[in-house]
């Protein structure tokens, strides 16, 4: 009748303080965010979890809504129906035809397993079709089936039958469906297989009991998953490699330039896997510089080398030197104009890694085990989940050649008057009130940008659709490019309009863009786009964004606090500098969504 | 009170915040508005994870107060 079992994994959170933890507010934010789980099963403690989850990775307390027991696609028409900005929904093996779970007794035999296939084929339309709906407003994380099929296959144990296959395959269909819809992020099956085996993951006991079919330990690996889905970390936008023993095997100080490889046959591959995965990264968007102590004139001939997987047009800036490597580090971080949290650094030198960490507190640094080659593919793991993104962007592309182009737009800048200079640059100033919450650029400058930021506030996937469904509401994305080439999509303001008045409630510019009077371009055509006679901009003071700050002290007072700061149309035709740009505008004021009524206005 | 009891009052306090000792100690599914069936099964896992006992679901029903509790907690685990 009793029987005595194992304590739970110490990785897990045990129940008690996952109970604990749910029933604490955390005393530095009081809000509730409203959260749905859409599930088929009794949630039980899946919801504890997930509250517990939420405040131990983003000391956030969470109000989570839930449907009713046995209807998923019930519970998802519920859950579009409530517009929450966020939504955890786990499609089991059940939902897909009841005879796959273990609460029905609808019959396990040859003869169905026609029957069952379709029926889950015709669900998962069904599904697609609700979970489509509800990520036209929610953010959405979906789990497909963890548990294991029911013994219905014919053969013994070590082998699958074909219906097995087919209901994966459709099960594996219905997830790819789902995550080609915006807004859905699909839990990795790999990492849940890491955090709870699959053996492991049901209690049948309970599900029989209760309706709640999940282990405990199960329970909290998916819940701590279903919440890194929902509200993802920011992801890293820089890394700083060093080079000998980490980029290429060997010092190429002591075997010379054609002495470093990456290759098998030197039994170097795991340099080469670093090198693959850096170029990747950089095809991504992320910048990639090397700082190394060595002789600049030999890394220079080593890094012209062709044979290369990461060459070197992609690495920018490259630092060699015989000084500290915080010192190159700094000077990195100054190029690209970036916080030290935003950025890993990796090297093979324990010493150099405490070094660089001592100096920059906030950077992640990382060994490299050049000893170790098989801890590699650790290493590239931890990589991408630092560097995982939920969408790649056209900027992404553009955003190293720019910063090499603004290396050159410095030392011409430092040469002319700046209203001739700028007028030489023949700039264009793209000002698209069209854009739909569907372009992820918008958010991710919003959540990304630190020192043109009105006022440092992060907005999730969810609440941005919500804000943009709001009537009232509207969306600028700008965009630049001159002489130096396209900087891509580099501002978004957002708010509302209201009595002659332009509401910011964001408002951000990549730090790409500086200097070059975009930001009064900007002003001066939202202004101009919805006849307002003012601007009232949710202002607060960071520790950041004093670029901003300076912008609009060009204008008004500010204050030491949050508050809103308003400036006239009659101030900043007053106050401005010449706006050197040619501006084009795309969309209209009464509709905001048009796109048509596209213009361009001249030079001045 | 003996080991056994004040470590199921910590588990009867994970569930119900707002009973004091006392109250716990006369706790049943009739006198608790909150004890519902979900705090039944809370419980219930509660007593696995602190006691290493694994639940009968067979007596589920008989799990409806803290005597009834304590009662099985001391047959299953005797050591305390």
């Amino acid at each position: 009748m009793l029987a005595r079992v194992d304590q739970a994994d110490g990785a897990h959170l045990k129940l008690a303080e996952a109970l604990s933890l749910a029933a604490a507010r955390h005393d530095g934010n009081p809000t509730v965010r409203r959260v749905w789980l859409a599930c088929g099963f009794t949630p039980l403690h899946l919801v504890t979890y997930l509250k517990a989850r939420a405040l131990t990775s983003r000391r956030e307390a969470l109000d989570i809504r839930t449907g009713v027991f046995g209807d998923l696609p019930g519970n998802l028409a519920l859950a579009t129906a409530d517009k929450p900005a966020e939504c955890a929904v786990i499609v089991e093996w059940a939902d897909l035809d009841p005879r796959l779970g273990f609460r029905h007794a609808g019959g396990w035999g040859p003869s169905l397993t026609r029957d069952i296939e379709s029926e889950a084929g015709r669900q998962i339309d069904r599904l697609i079709r609700a979970i489509a709906a509800l990520a036209e407003t929610s953010a959405v994380a979906l789990c497909g089936p963890t548990l294991p099929l029911p013994p219905i296959g014919h053969t013994a144990l070590s082998q699958e039958t074909a219906f097995e296959l087919r209901l994966r395959a459709a099960a594996a269909s219905f997830l790819a469906r789902a995550a080609d819809i915006q807004g859905v992020r699909v839990l990795s099956q790999a990492q849940l297989a890491l955090e709870s085996p699959a053996g492991e993951r049901l209690d049948a006991a309970m599900d029989l009991a209760t309706g709640f079919p999940y282990t405990v330990p199960h329970t909290d690996s998916l819940a701590k998953l279903l919440i890194q889905a929902l509200f993802p970390p920011p992801a890293k936008k820089g890394l700083i490699t060093d080079l000998d023993d980490t980029f290429w095997r060997g010092i190429v100080g002591e075997v010379g330039v054609e002495g470093v490889c990456w290759d098998l046959q030197n039994h170097a591959q795991h340099h080469g896997l670093y090198q693959q995965f850096l170029a990747a990264l950089a095809e991504r968007g992320v910048l990639i510089a090397v700082a190394s102590k060595n002789d600049p004139a030999l890394v220079a001939q080593a890094l012209g080398r062709s044979d290369l997987l990461a060459p070197q047009h992609l690495l920018f800036p490259v630092e060699v030197s015989w000084g500290a490597k915080s010192a190159a580090v700094s000077r990195i971080l100054s190029a690209w104009n970036i916080a030290a949290s935003d950025v890993v650094f990796v090297d093979d030198s324990p010493m150099e890694a405490a070094e660089v960490q001592a100096a920059h507190p906030d950077m992640t640094c990382l060994a490299f085990p050049r000893s170790q080659p098989g801890r590699v593919p650790e290493l590239l793991r931890r990589l991408r989940d630092l560097f995982g993104r939920q969408h790649l962007v056209e900027e992404d592309r553009l955003r190293a050649a720019s910063l090499r182009g603004a290396e050159a737009f410095r030392q011409e800048s430092g040469a002319a008057a700046p209203d001739e200079f700028l007028s030489g640059l023949h700039g264009t100033v793209t000002i698209d009130f069209t854009t739909r919450a569907s372009d992820p650029r918008a958010l991710e400058l919003i959540n990304k940008t630190n020192q043109f930021n009105l006022n440092g506030r992060r907005i999730t996937e969810g609440e941005w659709r919500i804000h943009l469904a709001a009537e009232g509401s509207f969306l600028a994305v700008v965009s630049y490019e001159d002489k130096f080439g396209p900087l891509g999509k580099i501002a978004v303001v957002t708010g509302t309009t209201r009595d002659g008045a332009v509401a910011v409630s964001h408002w951000v510019m990549s730090c790409r863009a500086f200097s070059r009077r975009i930001e009064h371009h900007t002003l001066d055509r939202l202004l101009a786009h919805f006849a307002a006679d003012r601007v009232e901009l949710d202002y607060c003071p960071t520790e950041r964004n004093g670029p901003l700050s300076d912008f609009l002290r060009s204008f008004t007072e500010l204050p030491a606090c949050a508050a809103t700061v308003v400036i006239t149309a009659g101030i900043f035709e007053e106050r401005r500098p010449a706006l050197p740009h040619a501006v084009r505008g795309i969309g209209n004021g009464s509709d905001r969504n048009a796109t048509s009524g596209m213009l361009l206005e001249g030079v001045p | 009170m003996d080991r056994t009891e004040t470590r199921l009052q910590e588990c009867f306090s994970k569930v119900f915040p707002d009973l004091s000792r006392d109250q716990i100690r006369d706790a049943s599914a009739a006198s608790v508005g909150a004890w519902d069936s979900i705090a039944s099964v809370t419980l219930l896992m509660l007593v696995q994870e602190e006691f290493g006992v694994v639940a009968d679901m067979e007596r589920f029903e008989e799990f409806t107060s803290y005597r009834g509790l304590l009662e099985y907690v001391r047959e299953a685990c005797p050591d305390g």
